[in-house]
């Protein structure tokens, strides 16, 4: 079960999330303030942290930069009042996963919850499979229906990146941000070249496809 | 000649006056003193003269100073009155003033102060009219879904409810909460903009690739009505501009198109650029609005169709034509009811 530490000053919205938690199916824990979360995060592990912005003496950005520091990869949803650009801006570059502004629905807030959870576990996922298709994340290989496929660094991460996100879209400046380097003498024309390639060596594919969502980027549908 | 307290200044302006007037004249007299004291006239009548001198040069200081006077408390004294308590009242709240140029061309240094006083005073005055009207307006806004949720909160106290009475009730709070919470961010982001003598914050970007970001942001919603895409989205078309200030704007026009577009309708997204603007155009083959609705589109509050009154709070358009305001764009709509909008969005490339 999922451990989720809700760090959040006004004890009611923080006791009604950590019971609606419960009822989805997760395991939570309350902290009013950022020095139990702390305490809390050194005594048990924790999957996910929900927390506030603003909180009396360490707000929740000062809390979020102090947890990237013990851990890099473990999701930080923020759930705040404050819906001002520079807020959300420093929030991203101190290294939070989701930025999500009061009120919120809080069955939309478990699927928020939900996608991370899946995104972090996936990404720690050294193995990925979907349908007959499998890859190998250390050894980065491609494998349908169990027989070797050849597939460039380039081609496993961007069909990695996909399986991992199944659903979302990816538009070609995003791709090409992640995957190409700035002084290789690329443009978005070189996306599309990659993904014919790859959707060619995906031709015997089942259970998913990558599709062109109207000319405005790919992504993998699930069948 | 109105009566008003003879204050330091003016005590000695007539002084100033006075001794101007009066040195002129002495100066006058010394270039002719010399002649009405010549040895060629007699004596008798040299004193004379010298009398008639003197006393002609203080009846001629008095003159000129007198007139002079009468001239400055027209031209100076009278309208800086008027000025000082036509700004006094508007300091008081009043801004019902309206000043005269009535004091002549010839005297017209004080017309450009009067022309700007009145300007300021209307300017204080409409504001002053939008904003209690604003406020009145709010106030209705928010007091309409916090009546609704009064009303459901106290049915939900009932005993002996039925699950499905209690499951109603419930959604409709949980409805309401989310208008008023929508509301609520809406006028926040209004104020912020309209208080905004921003410094907007210019950057170089890519329009193409912002505006299909923001377009996919709403794909979850556009899928689930089956909508189809057009994308005339032309590539690399950059700007520089605040790409918060424009992302707003985006944002509206694709929220609006997604609402009012049917199940299984199609938006066309157009980017082109041309003569240093950049174009914009969000058509839909949805519901459409009457020309009533658009001529009233930018008024805050302004929904013309009800029925999808809980998804929005009318705040949209008024706050994207604020943000055109601010960047020097333009906003061109129409709109056939049934059959579909168009809003097309111009931009100066480099914002001003």
């Amino acid at each position: 079960m999922f451990q989720i530490l809700i760090v959040e000053d006004d004890r009611a919205l923080n006791n009604s999330i950590r019971e609606h938690l419960i009822l989805n199916g997760y395991s939570a824990v309350s902290a009013y303030e950022a020095d139990t979360a702390f305490s809390v995060l050194h005594r048990q592990p924790i999957d996910l942290i929900l927390s506030d912005i603003m909180m009396p003496e360490i707000d929740g950005i000062e809390f979020a930069s102090r947890v990237r520091n013990l851990s890099s990869t473990i999701p930080i949803l923020f759930l705040t009042a404050r819906d001002d650009f520079e807020t959300k801006k420093l929030s991203y570059q101190t290294g939070i996963d989701e930025y999500l502004v009061k009120p919120i629905d809080l069955d939309e807030l478990v699927l928020h919850i939900q996608a991370l959870l899946r995104r972090s576990q996936m990404a720690s996922q050294r193995e990925i499979s979907v349908g007959n298709v499998h890859l190998n994340v250390d050894e980065t290989t491609l494998q349908i229906d169990g027989e070797d496929v050849p597939i460039t660094f380039r081609e496993f991460s961007l069909l990695r990146k996909f399986l991992t996100n199944p659903g979302k879209t990816f538009t070609r400046a995003q791709l090409m941000d992640e995957f190409w380097s700035i002084d290789t003498d690329s443009s978005p024309r070189t996306v599309d070249v990659y993904m014919t390639k790859l959707r060619n060596k995906l031709a015997k594919a089942e259970g998913f496809s990558i599709a062109t969502v109207y000319g405005l980027g790919y992504k993998a549908v699930l069948k | 000649m109105k009566k008003h307290r003879l204050s330091w200044e003016q005590i000695e302006r007539v002084v100033y006056t006075v001794n101007s007037f009066y040195f002129l004249v002495s100066c006058v007299i010394l270039a002719v003193l010399p002649a009405s004291l010549s040895k060629e006239i007699p004596e008798s009548h040299r004193k004379k003269n010298v009398k008639h001198t003197i006393g002609s040069a203080f009846g001629v200081t008095a003159v000129f100073s007198v007139m002079d006077l009468i001239r400055q408390y027209y031209t100076m004294d009278l309208p800086l009155q008027e000025i000082k308590s036509a700004l006094e009242k508007v300091q008081h709240g009043d801004f019902d003033i309206h000043l005269s140029r009535h004091f002549g061309s010839q005297f017209s240094q004080f017309n450009p102060i009067i022309d700007d006083v009145n300007l300021m005073a209307k300017e204080l005055n409409s504001m002053e009219m939008l904003r209690s009207d604003l406020i009145a307006n709010i106030s209705h806004e928010v007091k309409t879904p916090l009546s609704s949720i009064l009303n459901y909160g106290t049915l939900l106290q009932q005993k002996d409810l039925s699950e499905e009475k209690r499951l109603e009730y419930a959604k409709a709070i949980t409805e309401q909460t989310r208008r008023l919470s929508s509301l609520v961010s809406g006028i926040l982001r209004l104020n912020r903009l309209e208080n905004q003598n921003i410094y907007p914050n210019r950057q170089e970007y890519d329009l193409s690739e912002q505006l299909i970001e923001c377009l996919l942001s709403f794909e979850d919603s556009w899928e689930q009505k089956s909508i189809t895409i057009v994308n005339e989205i032309d590539d690399d078309v950059k700007v520089n501009a605040d790409p918060e200030l424009l992302g707003l704007i985006w944002n509206n026009l694709f929220s609006n198109a997604v609402k009012y577009c049917n199940e299984g309708g199609t938006i066309r997204v157009r980017l082109k650029e041309q003569d240093d603007q950049v174009t914009v155009t969000v058509q839909d083959d949805g519901i459409g609005m009457t020309q009533e609705t658009v001529n009233h589109i930018f008024d805050k509050f302004y929904q013309g169709d009800t029925s999808h009154a809980s998804e929005g709070n009318g705040l949209g358009m008024s706050m994207v034509r604020e943000i055109l305001n601010i960047v020097g764009g333009d906003i061109a709509i129409s709109s056939t009811l049934g059959e579909g909008s168009q809003f097309v969005v111009t931009v100066p490339q480099e914002m001003p």
